[in-house]
């Protein structure tokens, strides 16, 4: 026969059971704390995942109740010639904006690290493509990009670089690049003063000491600021990937995934499958096909996180 | 003599009854939203917001709401009250909607049987729709037609004076235009309206098709559509700018508005606007038909209807729809439009409306010729893909810009076959 320890069979003496008594419990109370944000957590990202997963599942036609179909959402996907154009479309999309996003997000950090006059402004100005929404620096994006009253063009023609102004968004490489740019110019702040923050934890003791020792600018940047900033930068460039195989607003309000697809991303082309098409359960399986990439993504970046 | 089960059973439905039955009778909602895509024409949303439910709401008592959608955002919006099960009521609907939201919508035969015995008949080629099973899904108001918007002062300097009948004599006429720097813009990228809404014409007139009725055979292999692929290439790298390819249903208007082209497909609000805001370039702006091809003259069916959603108390909202497609009210609604909405009723094809501006009547002309996304196939989901994924846009726009027109028909056949579930 068990026997439970005395201390459990009744209360301790002199400490009766209350309420303050359970919620001054370590465990108790940082559970209460944490609650809000889990129960946000699940009602807001855990469940619509999940019923993504569950939707991609079925053919669920608008309006119906869905029919369970297995993997026959993601097999038809694998025989579509599109699927793989827009796969092939996103991949590029991704890696060119964050290099782009990377390199020049770095060097913006580097050079509001300087001291020099209207430092401040200068900060406060560049984080505005940040800041602005997307929506409102897209509808100024479709003028500068429009053929007709492009202001690049307009310079370009004027300036006697060219004799006619180029196509934009109507040329499937140039739409493409026009998007990276376009990209890259609002998610570079973001890089820019996360690496900033980054570049003031280094102490200058490191820098005089590396200068004592003859190190050039180069190698200084190469030995002392590399380093240091490294869990930053890996950090700040894995959320931007994240973030940029979501993207969404300003694909679809430019091109809208044209001309002929050749812009068109996971997200755009979900979206047209669930709602303009009424297929609930393809357009499920279209987001859900970037999950492969973003988890191989999420298992490095924790695993990094771990180690450091 | 009733047996004692009887009587208890009648009994109970007699309670039953009373406690149900008045208040059942006497359940008018207290408020009720109508929910619809803001139209291009202000006034249009004005007259219906400002002047036509705070009548009803007058007369009812129902508290009457207006929810308007921005531009290319009803679908969407239609598939959360659907999926929602809550919010407007009444809701507006277009293309093959009601085929799609057959579910989620309620039966109105009833009311578009009343309508079209007082107004009508209705014209046949709506029915295709908004009949899903012989069941009306939706009442419909009226066509955004596309048309070509032209500068006949630019034509008259070729040599055009009257717009042209036929595909090859447009395209004749643009290659003049170009000559002389007034291109033509006819959008060819992922819009929502002005692409479909002279390629698929375009198509039909060469006799191409997309699919047979049965919806199983796919038909868009064809030297039918060879042909209007051949047809659209030239038309395009001979007349247009490079652009019309990436652009979207803004695009062509704020061209032809910036006098960069000479003639687009849209609906009348390129002229609407001109008469507001260009006043000298709305004097030199009118109406063409599609032209005709070897095998007939067709345009394109966009009809604006407004459908019930189960949620809603459906007594209440046929009232609403009856009140509201009643001639007193229908008629000035209509006027307020601008006739920028062709209706379906012929009551209405000799309304004091069309007077006003005889520039949009080819709008109302057009109708005889117009037919549904994806015709002759049937309305159903299969079609919502195909527009969703610009099958036929994009096989045009790949010939534009380059690719064989084997190439292109061969991936548009694959992709339908896929579509369709065709062998």
């Amino acid at each position: 026969m068990a026997v439970r320890p005395a201390s459990l069979a009744r209360p301790v003496a002199g400490r009766p059971f209350t309420l303050q008594g359970v919620l001054e419990r370590e465990g108790v109370f940082s559970w209460l704390m944490l609650s809000p944000g889990v129960l946000f957590l699940l009602a807001f990202i855990a469940y619509p995942f999940f019923y993504g997963i569950f939707l991609s599942l079925e053919d669920r036609r608008v309006a119906t109740p869905g029919v369970f179909v297995g993997f026959a959402n993601f097999q038809t996907l694998l025989g579509d010639a599109v699927f793989w154009q827009i796969t092939r479309n996103t991949f590029v999309y991704v890696a060119a904006t964050t290099v782009l996003k990377l390199a020049g997000g770095l060097a913006m950090a580097l050079v509001m690290n300087q001291s020099f006059r209207g430092r401040n402004l200068a900060r406060a100005f560049l984080l505005l493509p940040f800041i602005v929404p997307t929506a409102l620096s897209t509808v100024a994006w479709m003028w500068i990009l429009d053929p007709t009253f492009s202001v690049v063009n307009w310079l370009l023609v004027n300036l006697g670089v060219v004799a006619k102004g180029y196509s934009f968004l109507g040329n499937a490489t140039l739409a493409m690049g026009s998007l990276i740019v376009v990209n890259t110019w609002r998610g570079m702040p973001f890089y820019g003063i996360t690496l900033l923050a980054g570049l003031q934890t280094i102490t200058p003791d490191l820098y005089e000491a590396a200068a004592i020792d003859g190190a050039t600018t180069a190698q200084r940047f190469r030995y002392v600021t590399l380093p240091i900033i490294k869990p930053v930068l890996i950090i700040v460039t894995m959320f931007s990937v994240i973030f940029t195989f979501g993207d969404f607003q300003l694909i679809y309000a430019l091109t809208h995934g044209g001309p002929a697809n050749a812009t068109h991303v996971f997200s755009t082309w979900a979206f047209d499958i669930g709602m303009s098409a009424g297929q609930l359960g393809m357009g499920a399986a279209v987001a859900l096909a970037i999950l492969p990439a973003l988890a191989v993504l999420i298992v490095a970046l924790t695993i990094y996180l771990r180690r450091e | 003599m009733r047996t004692r089960r009887e009587f208890l059973a009648l009994s109970a439905g007699a309670v039953a009854a009373t406690a149900l039955g008045p208040r059942r009778a006497d359940a008018a909602p207290k408020a009720m939203t109508i929910v619809r895509e803001s139209s291009f024409i202000k006034a249009f949303d004005d007259y219906f917001a400002k002047t036509l439910l705070p009548e009803y709401e007058k007369l009812t008592g129902i508290k009457m709401s207006y929810e308007a959608v921005s531009v290319g955002g009803m679908l969407t919006r239609l598939t959360t009250i659907v999926e929602t099960k809550s919010g407007p009521e009444v809701a507006m609907t277009a293309i093959n909607w009601p085929h799609l939201f057959d579910a989620g919508l309620v039966d109105l035969t009833d009311v578009a049987t009343e309508i079209g015995k007082k107004l009508g008949p209705w014209h046949d080629n709506v029915l295709d729709a908004v009949v899903v099973n012989k069941r009306w899904k939706a009442l419909p108001w009226g066509n955004i037609g596309q048309l070509e918007a032209y500068r006949t002062d630019w034509f008259a300097e070729v040599g055009v004076k009257k717009f042209p009948d036929t595909w090859e004599d447009l395209l004749a006429a643009g290659r003049l235009l170009k000559k002389k720097g007034h291109p033509f813009g006819f959008e060819l990228g992922h819009g929502f309206g002005d692409n479909h809404g002279w390629l698929y014409p375009l198509l039909w007139s060469y006799g191409g098709r997309e699919v047979d009725k049965d919806g199983k055979t796919v038909l868009i292999d064809s030297p039918e559509t060879a042909k209007a692929v051949d047809f659209c290439r030239k038309f395009y790298q001979e007349t247009m700018l490079e652009d019309v390819l990436g652009w979207t249903d803004v695009n062509n208007n704020k061209a032809y508005l910036g006098e960069q082209i000479s003639c687009t497909n849209n609906a009348s609000s390129i002229l609407v606007v001109a008469k507001r805001d260009f006043p000298e370039i709305a004097k030199v702006t009118d109406h063409g038909m599609n032209p005709q091809g070897p095998k007939g003259r067709y345009h394109i069916i966009n009809a604006v209807s407004h459908a019930v959603v189960n949620h809603a108390d459906v007594a209440a909202s046929k009232a609403f729809l009856r009140w509201l497609y009643d001639d007193k009210q229908m008629s000035r609604w209509l006027a307020s439009g601008d006739a920028y909405y062709a209706p379906f009723l012929t009551a209405y094809d000799n309304h004091p409306m069309w007077n006003s501006e005889p520039r949009y009547l080819p709008y109302k002309e057009s109708l005889k010729t117009s037919r549904l996304h994806g015709w002759p196939g049937p309305a159903g989901h299969a079609l919502a893909e195909s527009v969703a994924k610009y099958v036929l846009v994009d096989m045009f726009a790949k010939a534009c810009r380059g690719d064989s027109t084997k190439d292109v028909i061969a991936t548009a056949a694959s992709q339908l076959k896929q579509i369709y579930k065709a062998k």
